[in-house]
Order: structure tokens, then sequence, then C-alpha cells
């Protein structure tokens, strides 16, 4: 995958309008405050403080349960919070869900497509609703086969498509939308090694372009290599933020099975 | 952005084989029904025609007779076929479309009773009104049980709210993917109908363009409805699965259930006379007369004549008893008539409010009865025509009648002329125009109308509130 050519092409066609925000452009892309999400008994975010910059990449570890889902679900404005507040470049989510998310871009662990129509047909239907209607099928054909879909595989039918292939339209999708945020939920599940490797590439020059970036992973490994701050979540709480340029691997892993372990 | 949603469902459908069969088979259904409907129709109405122009010749050509033995010989009336009769038989098949019109009885159709058909028999004499009212909502619901349950199942809902559309737009877009997919059916039907009008059009409506406008529309609303059932029932269940149960519930309940019950209650409120009772107790009224109704009495009427004319004799009176008593016989028998009849289709209109009014639960009750009001096969066009019928024989007695009554003489033998014969106009019966058919049909109308509004408020309250994952 060749993340330069992805990125140094300015997509063209014209963004939605941009309502007044609530804040100023310096102030965090995402940010939660004092976040709480119940299900029953169970809080499955307990107070959680996040605030990510512009250029900032924030990996989110955590087991199964500790809440990184709902987080980035919380982003979005797919379930509303008990309490705290969701900002999206300002947005308060609760009040201005559609404009939250015309600047977000979101990869699901599992990217779900139509079988019936291509890659690129499934590609330029979501890049349209993103607002991107004027992108070009050479330029999402480019687009697709950057980050790492076999040119022959692009006007196949997804019915055809492995998980790691769906997993790349997935990526292709948010990168077209050309947005101000991504959320990420375990991208690189599915995909191999090699393309692995290429989306941690993909998300540096992202960042490069200050795009904040919110990744929920189990992947320690990914996380220090993509990550500019490390949260670890358990029970729905922030355990620990670290920096990544402050630890090595080796650092990462005996603090996440400790915290684990407590 | 809702353009990009209508274009990806309509690919999606299209590529779709479950709905390019489904559709195949409606779209043959609904062509051949179409086709056949306008074959039969074409052939009755040619049927008739030989038959109106035989009868006339046979009554012309009777030769010499007794006016009263004319008018036992009597002479068929036939029910023109409107233009849109070959989409919606209606109640036809039941009452049938001619009447014989003979002296001293009001023959009709009504013995049997019109509107009691089961579903399951509606359904077995395929019209192309059954297959919009039947399997096209069927369809529907097989096109559109997914659309918001098959997204949030299979995931696919997430990302597409995650591009910041909303759940409106993603639903309306759904909606007009299913219209559009609907239109690739309905469009080459609407255009086999209107040739069908425009070149089968045999009967006397004027506005077979404005009927079918109103039906079409009608028809269209109907569709909607379903149209915004099945995302309505697709945004507020888990599953697809449960989505296509539950619609599939809700079309039984439509098509099946809700017909029988509605032909059962309005039966039970509003009871009729089986055919038998109602022959008998007519029968029973004219041989004794009523309270109020007397049989007349040809000896009264012989003395009273000879009282008015001051004569002593039949012989001398300046015209004949016999034809005067037999005109009054008419009088008396078509009072019974009146007392009868007028009581059975108050009680069949009484039976079709409730059948309107229960349309409230079922919108399939709404649509038929527009549908067959505005193809002029409902059973208020075949009370008027029914009623023109009478007025016509009545008008016969009377001729017939008056003739013997003023040229003959008591005692002798009167042969009336075949110019008799050809001076009774033939009968012309001018159809009810679409300002009468909406009226009575006003209820049926609201009900429609009722429905589409209600479907699309719950189906916007239940869109808005659609979960997510």
């Amino acid at each position: 995958m060749s993340t330069e050519a992805v990125l140094d092409t300015p997509a063209t066609g014209e963004a939605p309008p941009i309502p007044v925000r609530a804040a100023e452009l310096e102030d965090p892309i995402l940010e939660a405050r004092s976040l709480v999400k119940r299900y029953g008994d169970i809080e499955a975010v307990a107070g959680l403080d996040l605030s990510i910059q512009p250029g900032e990449v924030y990996c989110l570890l955590g087991p199964n349960g500790a809440g990184k889902t709902t987080t980035i679900h919380l982003f979005l404005g797919f379930i509303e919070p008990d309490s705290g507040r969701v900002r999206v470049s300002g947005f308060d989510v609760a009040q201005n869900a559609l404009d939250a998310r015309r600047r977000l871009a979101y990869v699901p662990e599992q990217v779900m497509l139509y079988r019936n129509l291509s890659g690129l047909e499934n590609l330029q239907y979501f890049a349209a609703l993103g607002g991107r209607e004027t992108l070009s099928s050479e330029r999402l054909t480019e687009i697709l086969v950057d980050v790492g879909l076999p040119l022959p595989a692009v006007g196949r039918r997804v019915a055809e498509y492995s998980k790691g292939m769906r997993q790349k339209v997935g990526i292709a999708i948010a990168v077209a939308k050309d947005a101000e945020a991504l959320l990420l939920d375990e991208p690189t599940s599915g995909l191999d090694p090699k393309a692995s490797r290429e989306f941690s590439e993909l998300i540096e020059t992202l960042r490069g372009r200050g795009v904040a970036v919110l990744m929920a992973t189990h992947d320690l490994f990914r996380a220090k290599e993509s990550g500019t701050r490390i949260g670890i979540m358990r029970h729905g709480r922030l355990v620990t933020e670290l920096s990544t340029g402050e630890i090595g691997h080796a650092d990462l892993e005996r603090i996440y099975l400790d915290h684990m372990q407590e | 952005m809702i353009r990009h949603i209508v274009r990806k469902e309509f690919t999606d459908l299209l590529r779709d084989g479950r709905f390019r069969w489904c559709a195949a088979i409606v779209g043959v259904l609904l062509l051949v029904s179409l086709g056949s409907g306008l074959v039969e129709t074409r052939r009755a109405e040619a049927a008739h025609t030989a038959a109106r122009e035989t009868a006339r010749d046979h009554w012309e050509s009777q030769g010499e007779k007794n006016p009263h033995s004319a008018a036992h010989y009597g002479i068929y009336a036939f029910k023109p076929r409107l233009p849109l009769s070959f989409l919606d038989q209606g109640v036809d098949p039941y009452t049938g479309t001619s009447v014989w019109l003979e002296a001293h009885r009001q023959n009709d159709f009504l013995m049997r009773p019109a509107q009691d058909a089961t579903a399951g028999q509606r359904l077995g004499a395929l019209t192309a009104a059954q297959v919009l009212q039947y399997l096209v909502p069927l369809l529907i619901i097989l096109l559109a049980f997914g659309a918001l349950a098959g997204e949030r199942e299979q995931g696919t809902l997430r990302q597409l709210l995650a591009t910041g559309i909303s759940r409106r737009d993603l639903a309306l877009g759904k909606a007009f993917g299913v219209a559009g997919a609907l239109a690739l059916l309905l469009i080459p039907a609407a255009i086999v109908g209107s040739a069908a009008i425009t070149l089968g059009s045999p009967g006397p409506a004027a506005t077979p363009f404005a009927r079918g406008t109103v039906l079409a529309a009608g028809y269209l609303a109907y569709f909607a409805v379903f149209v915004a059932l099945s995302l309505a029932v697709s945004a507020w269940v888990r599953s697809a699965r449960t989505a296509l149960v539950a619609l599939l519930g809700v079309w039984v309940l439509n098509g099946l259930v809700a017909p029988r019950v509605a032909v059962d209650l309005s039966k039970s409120l509003h009871p009729t006379p089986s055919a038998v009772e109602f022959a008998r107790t007519m029968e029973r009224e004219i041989s004794t007369g009523v309270p109020g109704i007397e049989r007349p009495d040809r000896d009264e009427t012989t003395a009273r004549l000879l009282a008015e004319h001051g004569v002593e004799t039949v012989d001398d009176l300046p015209l004949n008893a016999v034809g005067v008593y037999l005109q009054e016989s008419e009088e008396f028998a078509n009072q019974i008539f009146d007392r009868n009849y007028g009581a059975l289709w108050n009680r069949f209109e009484r039976q079709g409010v409730v059948h309107e009014a229960l349309s409230v639960a079922a919108p399939l009750l709404a649509v038929r009865t527009l549908s067959m009001g505005l193809a002029g096969t409902d059973v208020e066009q075949h009370r008027h025509f029914a009623t023109a019928a009478e007025e016509y024989r009545r008008d016969l007695m009377r001729r017939m009648n008056g003739d013997l009554a003023e040229n003959s003489r008591a005692g002798e033998t009167y042969l009336a002329t075949e110019d008799t014969w050809a001076q009774v106009p033939p009968f012309q019966y001018d159809a009810p125009s679409l300002g009468w058919v909406l009226q009575n049909r006003a209820l049926s109308l609201a009900m429609l109308g009722l429905w589409l509004v209600g479907a699309f408020l719950v189906a916007g309250s239940l869109v808005r509130r659609a979960e997510v994952a």
C-alpha cells in the first residue's frame, strides 16, 4: 500500500457546509468529559475523560468488555450517555449527532458491505453519503488499490471478498471521506501482517495531516507502533495513560498485564 | 443524499435473484390478469351487444300479439361494461350483468349474497385488482422487510449512519428505492392498462382516464401504506427474520382475516334474508297484500270505471277495464317490490358502511371498495343499474297495459301490431359520473388517506428511534 499516494492527491469535491462551531479550532477534535454509560447494573463506561488533539493517535487498550467499543459508539452518537458529554470538532454529539458524524470516519472491527455491489460501488456509495460524491471512479479506484485491494478485485462483487479485503474497503471508505477524526475499532482485524504494517503507515500519514485518531485495539504492538498516546481501559475506566515515546514494547506489555491482573 | 440511497437500493434489488424471480412472477400474473380481464370484458361486451340486438329484434318481430302477452314475453336489459371493469370485476360475477324484464315480476340479481365471497374464493379467480391488492403488497414486504432490520443485522447500518446521513434520509431513500423497483412492474402494467382503456372502451363512461387516474392514485396510496408499514416494522424489531414474520402477519390480517371479519360482522349487524326467504316473502305479500298496500280487485276496478264514465256495462266503457286492472296490479306489485327491495338495498348499504368503516383496521377494505367503485362494479352501481332497468320495465308495462286499455274493448280478441313494439324505446343506461362514485366512496377515500398519514407518522417515529446495533 502506498500511503503517500493515498493522501498526496487531494480529494476533490466540496465538503458539506460547516455550521458555526461551539469551540475554536485549536480545541481537541475528540473530547469526552465525565462520560458514563450503564447497561443495567454494569457500567460500560465509568466517568471517562479523554481529549485527542489534531495529529494525535490515541490507542485504547483493554480486554473484551473494557468499554472500548462503547466509547467509540458514544463518539458516533449511536448510543446516548447516561451522563457526561462527548464532543467532535466542537459539536456536542448529543445535540448535533449528524454534524459530529460528518466530521468522523469510522472503521469497525467487522467491515460489512453490500454483497451485490462491487468494492468500487460500495466505496462510491459510502463516499457519496459522506459528502464526497464528486470523487471520480478513477480516484476511488486509486484509493482502493492504494489501501491494498488488488486491482482485479475492485470491480468484483463483494460477495467474493475475503474478510481482509472487506476491511481494506472499509479503510478506503474512511480515507475517501477525508474526515477530521478517525474512529477505529480493531481496524486491523483480518489483515495480514503486511497489510497491517501498511495500515500503520497510513495512520502515520493521516496523523501528519492533522487527523485525530482514536483506535480501540487488543494489539499492543500496533498500539505502540501507531499511537502517540495509549490509554488502558478496564471496567469502563481509564486506568492509565502513557505516551508511546516514553516506553518500549516490553514496558507496554508489562504495564498492560499489571493492570489486567489487579 | 437520498438519490444515492435510491440508486444503490435499486441496483442492489435488481441484482438480487430473489427479487427478480418474485417480480417476474408478480409481473407476469399482473399482465396476464390484465390481458385476460380485457379479453373477457370485450368478449362479454360483444356477447351483450349481440344479445341486445337479438333481444330487440325478437321484441320488434314478435308479430301480432296481445300487449299483455308481449309484456310477459319481456325483454333483456344489459348492464354496460365500463372501461375499467376489466381491472376489477367486483360484484358482477355474483350479481350478473343482465336482467329479464317481464310483467308482474321484478327479476333481480340480489338473490345471491354478492359480497360474501371469502378471500380464498376471491383469489381463485385472479384479476388485476387481486394482484394489486394481494400480491403487490406481498412483494413490497419481501423487498422492504430488511430495509433497516437487515442493515442492522448485517452491521451496515452503523457504517451508513457513521457517514453522517440521517435516519430519515436513509428511510426515505429505502422507500423510494423500493418504489423504483416496483415501478419496473407497475409502469408496464399501467401502459398496458392505458392501452386497454383506449382500445377497448366499449362502455358509455365519458371519463375513463379520470377514473383510471383516481384508481391509480388509490392503489399508489395503498402501496405507500405497505412501504411505510414495512419500514416501521423493520425499524422497530431486532432482526430481519422477525420483521418478515411480523409483516407477513400484517399481510394475512389485512388480506385474509379482515375481509372475512368484515363480511361476518356486517351480516350479523345488518342481516339479510336468504334468497328463498326473500322470494317467499314477496310471493306472500303479492298474493295477499300488506297493510297500506291493498291488492286491487278486478270487480272494484270495473265498478269504479263504470261510475267514473257514467255507464252501465263494460261494453259501454271507452276503454278496456282489463288493461286498467292489469296496470293497477302492476302498480300494486311495484309497491311490494319497492318495499322489499328497498329494505334489502338499505341493508346492503348499511353492510357496505360497516365494511368501509372496518377499513380502519385493514387498508385492503378501503382500496377494494374504492377499486370496485371506480371500475363500476360495486353494489351501489349495480343498484343504480337495477333501478334504471326497473324503471324501464315499469314504463314498458305501462305502455303495454295502456295500449290494451285504449285500443281494445271488453270481450274482444285484441292483437297489437309490430308498430306497437317498435314504439317502445330501447333500454338506455347512463352509468354514474366520477363525482357520484367519489361521493359514494368518500369513506373509503378518507380511510385510505388516514392509513397513509398514519403509516408514515408511525414509520417516521420508529425510524427516528431505531437502534443502530
